[in-house]
């Protein structure tokens, strides 16, 4: 398995890296940490002429706090975001679900740009971002825009991103005190799996510490991309937390997916177990906002 | 299409190479530096066989271009023990334990416990076997290899022993 022939580009500025997408517009591939690009290529899935690798790109593998908001580069590798404290403390289900992606050797490469991008239903770090409210940062030599995940996902392996765009960073609030998240994630074996189910919760609690001002429940590998729970959201908001409310708004997400028949599990299966996870993630998410 | 000049340090010494840049980092170690001890297995990033450290990071260097080895430090099997003649201990304890047979997966086996022992010098034994997460093997079972890192981990830290 030889990978196609290409021509390799590495931009060391970003000006420099948008002309080359917009200079060949449809005929390059963005390389991050190559766990799925190269995989793909391999397979000839994709044979892309140019080749544009983001490893000498200056602050892509950076974050920031600003504003109460954490800036991820697009750079940052799972590894990474898994043992930084500053995101487990303050996105706690992007930690998780990082820690689980893949094998330590694909953690070392995979990056959070590149699993935004390839836009898996199953994607170990954009059920967790969707649930905490991230939005993606495009730019292109023509501009720039921020689109929040709700709204990039279009289908598997399809976003919002245009080919000349690049996703050059990723902004979620930052938790604190009463604020917390959790990952849950269900696979027929422990390691390089893919999940079965997998599912992210937010929760936001009111100064009193028991009201819930705001939650969000995302779902994945139930889908045709990973999806937010209306039905959890509205089940949890306004409400003084609790087991049987957290069993409640589990149901509403069961409710939500639209799981399909596959080779590794039923509809059926997966949507007794997102009332499982949710409910799981929903209880670790509400015993780290009491934590805080 | 131009071969691409890259400058990367093997195990402590530099190489400048043109390479077509889409050859894999594997491909080069193997067929142009001849360091034929990081094996080629499933060639898409699940097995490990492939595995070496750049820059102290585990990765597969099947899902790695050369080109992005690029002025940066990669160890392999070979660059392991401090001289030709002698055995890294994670070696030894590979060696002494049993823990490898058919040998095709020990070189990935050990860069990636090379990589954990260096992170966390005192595994568990489900954090050894989690630090194996991404390394197939076909024939010993996995036991005398987790073994053989605990041991490892013990002639590495003989201090900190006795817990």
């Amino acid at each position: 398995m030889l990978l196609p022939r290409f021509e390799y580009h590495r931009p060391a500025r970003l000006d420099e890296a948008l002309a080359i997408l917009a200079q060949h517009q449809g005929q390059a591939a963005v390389l991050a940490g190559g766990t799925d690009l190269l995989v793909g290529m391999k397979h000839k899935l994709m044979k892309p002429a140019h080749v544009v690798g983001l490893e000498a790109l200056e602050g892509f593998g950076q974050i920031q706090e600003q504003e109460g908001m954490l800036l991820l580069g697009p750079m940052l590798t799972a590894s990474a975001l898994a043992g930084e404290p500053g995101v487990r403390a303050r996105a706690t289900a992007l930690a998780l679900g990082a820690g689980v992606l893949g094998s330590p050797q694909v953690r070392n490469r995979a990056t959070v740009g590149g699993n935004v991008c390839n836009a898996r239903p199953a994607a170990d770090m954009c059920v967790p971002l969707l649930a905490l409210g991230a939005t993606a940062l495009l730019q292109s030599a023509h501009g720039a825009r921020e689109v929040p995940l709700s709204e990039f996902f279009l289908g598997p392996g399809r976003t919002v991103r245009t080919p000349g765009e690049l996703l050059c960073g990723v902004k979620l609030p930052a938790g604190g005190p009463g604020v917390g998240s959790g990952y849950q994630k269900l696979g027929l074996r422990q390691a390089l799996e893919i999940a079965l189910v997998n599912v992210a919760a937010f929760v936001a609690l009111e100064d009193d510490g028991q009201t819930v001002k705001t939650a969000r429940v995302a779902l994945g590998a139930v889908a045709p991309t990973p999806i937010l729970s209306p039905g959890a959201e509205a089940a949890l908001t306004g409400q003084v937390i609790s087991e049987e409310l957290i069993r409640q708004a589990a149901q509403a997400a069961a409710a939500d997916a639209r799981p399909i028949d596959d080779h590794r599990g039923s509809a059926d299966f997966r949507r007794q177990e997102v009332l499982v996870l949710t409910r799981r993630a929903l209880q670790q998410a509400w015993q780290a906002a009491r934590q805080d | 299409m131009a071969k691409q000049t890259i400058e990367i340090t093997v195990n402590g010494d530099r190489y400048e190479v043109a390479i077509d840049p889409w050859r894999s980092l594997a491909e080069v170690l193997r067929e142009d530096l001849r360091l034929t001890g990081t094996k080629i297995g499933c060639n898409q990033g699940d097995c490990g066989a492939c595995t070496v450290l750049i820059n102290g990071r585990s990765v597969s260097s099947c899902l790695t271009l050369a080109v992005e080895a690029h002025q940066r430090e990669v160890t392999t099997i070979e660059g392991l023990a401090k001289t030709p003649q002698e055995l890294h201990p994670i070696q030894e304890a590979f060696v002494e334990k049993g823990a490898v047979q058919c040998g095709f997966c020990t070189g990935g086996m050990i860069m990636s416990a090379k990589h954990l022992l260096d992170k966390n010098p005192q595994p568990t034994e489900l954090e050894i076997r989690q630090g194996l997460s991404g390394n197939l093997c076909r024939c010993t079972g996995y036991n005398k290899i987790v073994e053989a890192i605990g041991d490892a981990a013990r002639r590495l830290n003989p201090a900190k022993e006795g817990q």
